[in-house]
């Protein structure tokens, strides 16, 4: 067969797969999701009409939307507000001491464990009843700091940020760190024999150096406060109070209860 | 960088107040569930169990059903990792070695696929499984898992790229197929990623709660995580046994973790830095 021929062959046999999953459980659903906030189907009936863009509208006055909205916005913040301490612990990371891969483990390791064990040891924490936080602040005298964590509407959604932060900071200082060693020794002797200060050296060097694993931190930070789920849906046995929800849960109501009903 | 004398105690104490933030949540886990029920309603949390206590960890490796879930949870890693494999390391040779029409929609296609966030879909996808008889099945998660995504082709393509296509030229010349190129050249050589990405497949696939827990309700199919889901439902607030059954739910990441650490990172570093 000559190349030519061959080479057709083997694009279509070694893309159709891949490319078939691709349409099938991500493209369609994406654009039947598309089809259907265009109608009013309920989730379970056969039948449905097209109503425009009624459903935007209806939804832009909902303000469960827009609260649900805010609590994955104080994700992003609270993870945002602590990217420069990321980025410090990265530099501590990359310098060369003998501890360094043992500490690096020990930062990475709470992204490795599983979600649903993470969910679960906080849960003992948290615990009201004789849970360890509280019981720690009885015993350091801070009584007054004792709090009903995971069912306290005005304190709830802290908690389960401070989960997420023990959970993906990790990550985040590793990427932070395989953006640092990624910028050429030689710029920073360079700096150093023309008296640039330390200071100077990470805001002229290892910032700019670093611009685009900043930019994929900030990607996954966005991605995941709108993704949240697992975390507050296994901590509050999946009755997170309605005002303190973050988005996810509402496709995810629905379609738990189309399923029972199917 | 090295660091000047003077700023080394500062390191150390930052770093042991990381390791207390990340372990102290697991060795309050790890103390009770060695402490029998009432030893744990009468010590303090972080007080050491007065005796290793094993019973907890045998009624929730027995009432946990942990050994389904261990099961079901290895049958999915095997075949959707290899899988994965396969179709990651067809499409990025695809993608890397020839130029042809389709080429930029194909790379829309997997951006957009990653763009979109999975839960606005998961109607529409559960719908599909469903038409196709997979609920409740193993083939359900098998089938999701399997497809290949975008950070995936990025870390294939830009190591690809230092395979030299003169290898690729050199056995054309000696009449080789582009199949047979794929086999036993390209194929083989990326064996160093495909060991990375498989780590970290099978890490992800290990930990993840939402796909086994909408597409495979049945007990006889839980995994790991949802074995793990369903006994916290049974024993609420028995926490020395609920913290055994973390810490076995735990163990199996952890260990992979430690021993094939080099790989994660090699990993993650490529993708950051290049992809």
């Amino acid at each position: 067969m000559s190349y030519n021929m061959q080479k057709k062959l083997i694009i279509v046999l070694f893309l159709a797969f891949p490319v078939f999953l691709l349409l099938l459980l991500l493209m369609y659903p994406t654009l039947k999701l598309i089809q259907l906030s265009l109608t009013d189907w309920n989730g379970i009936s056969r039948t449905f009409h097209y109503v425009g863009w009624d459903n935007y509208v209806q939804a832009f006055h909902m303000p469960e939307i827009w609260k649900s909205l805010y609590h994955n916005w104080q994700y992003f913040l609270v993870h945002a507000l602590i990217l420069p301490l990321e980025i410090m612990i990265a530099v501590l990371l990359n310098a060369k001491l003998k501890a360094n891969p043992f500490f690096r483990s020990i930062v990475f390791l709470p992204y490795v464990i599983n979600g649903v064990a993470v969910a679960y040891v906080f849960s003992y924490l948290y615990n009201p009843i004789n849970g360890p936080l509280n019981l720690f602040l009885e015993a350091v005298g801070l009584d007054a700091w004792i709090q009903r964590w995971l069912s306290d509407p005005a304190v709830v959604n802290y908690s389960l940020i401070f989960v997420s932060l023990w959970r993906y900071c990790g990550l985040h200082v590793i990427l932070f760190l395989a953006g640092l060693q990624s910028i050429p020794e030689d710029l920073y002797e360079a700096a150093r024999m023309d008296g640039a200060s330390p200071m100077r050296q990470l805001w002229h060097i290892t910032v700019p150096g670093m611009s685009r694993v900043i930019e994929i931190v900030l990607f996954l930070n966005v991605r995941g406060a709108l993704q949240v789920f697992d975390i507050p849906f296994l901590m509050t046995q999946g009755d997170l109070p309605m005002p303190v929800r973050p988005l996810p849960y509402t496709p995810w109501i629905q379609l738990s209860n189309s399923t029972t009903m199917a | 960088m090295t660091m000047g004398s003077k700023f080394k105690p500062l390191y150390y104490l930052i770093f042991a107040i990381i390791t207390v933030i990340v372990l102290i949540p697991l060795v309050l886990v790890l103390f009770a569930s060695l402490k029998p029920a009432s030893e744990l309603a009468a010590s303090s949390p972080i007080s050491l169990p007065s005796s290793l206590y094993w019973g907890n960890l045998k009624t929730a490796f027995v009432k946990g059903d942990i050994l389904t879930g261990f099961q079901n949870t290895l049958i999915l890693i095997v075949v959707s990792v290899v899988l994965n494999m396969i179709l990651g390391t067809m499409t990025a040779y695809i993608l890397n070695r020839f130029d042809f029409r389709l080429k930029k929609v194909i790379f829309a296609l997997f951006t957009v696929a990653m763009v979109v966030p999975f839960y606005t879909t998961e109607v529409a996808r559960f719908q599909i499984i469903k038409a196709l008889g997979l609920y409740n099945t193993l083939y359900a998660p098998t089938l999701i898992y399997a497809g290949t995504d975008l950070l995936q082709i990025f870390i294939y393509l830009q190591f690809m790229e230092k395979i030299s296509v003169q290898l690729d030229e050199s056995a054309m010349m000696d009449g080789a197929s582009y199949f047979r190129i794929f086999r036993s050249i390209i194929f083989p050589l990326m064996v160093p990623a495909t060991a990375t990405l498989a780590i970290i497949k099978t890490v992800e696939i290990m930990n993840d709660m939402y796909i086994p827990f909408l597409y495979m309700p049945a007990k006889k199919l839980h995994t790991l995580s949802t074995a793990l889901m369903s006994f916290v439902g049974e024993r609420a607030s028995y926490w020395n046994e609920l913290s055994a059954a973390i810490l076995i739910i735990m163990l199996p990441t952890i260990l992979i973790y430690l021993f094939a650490q080099r790989y994660v990172f090699a990993g993650l570093m490529d993708g950051a830095v290049k992809g």
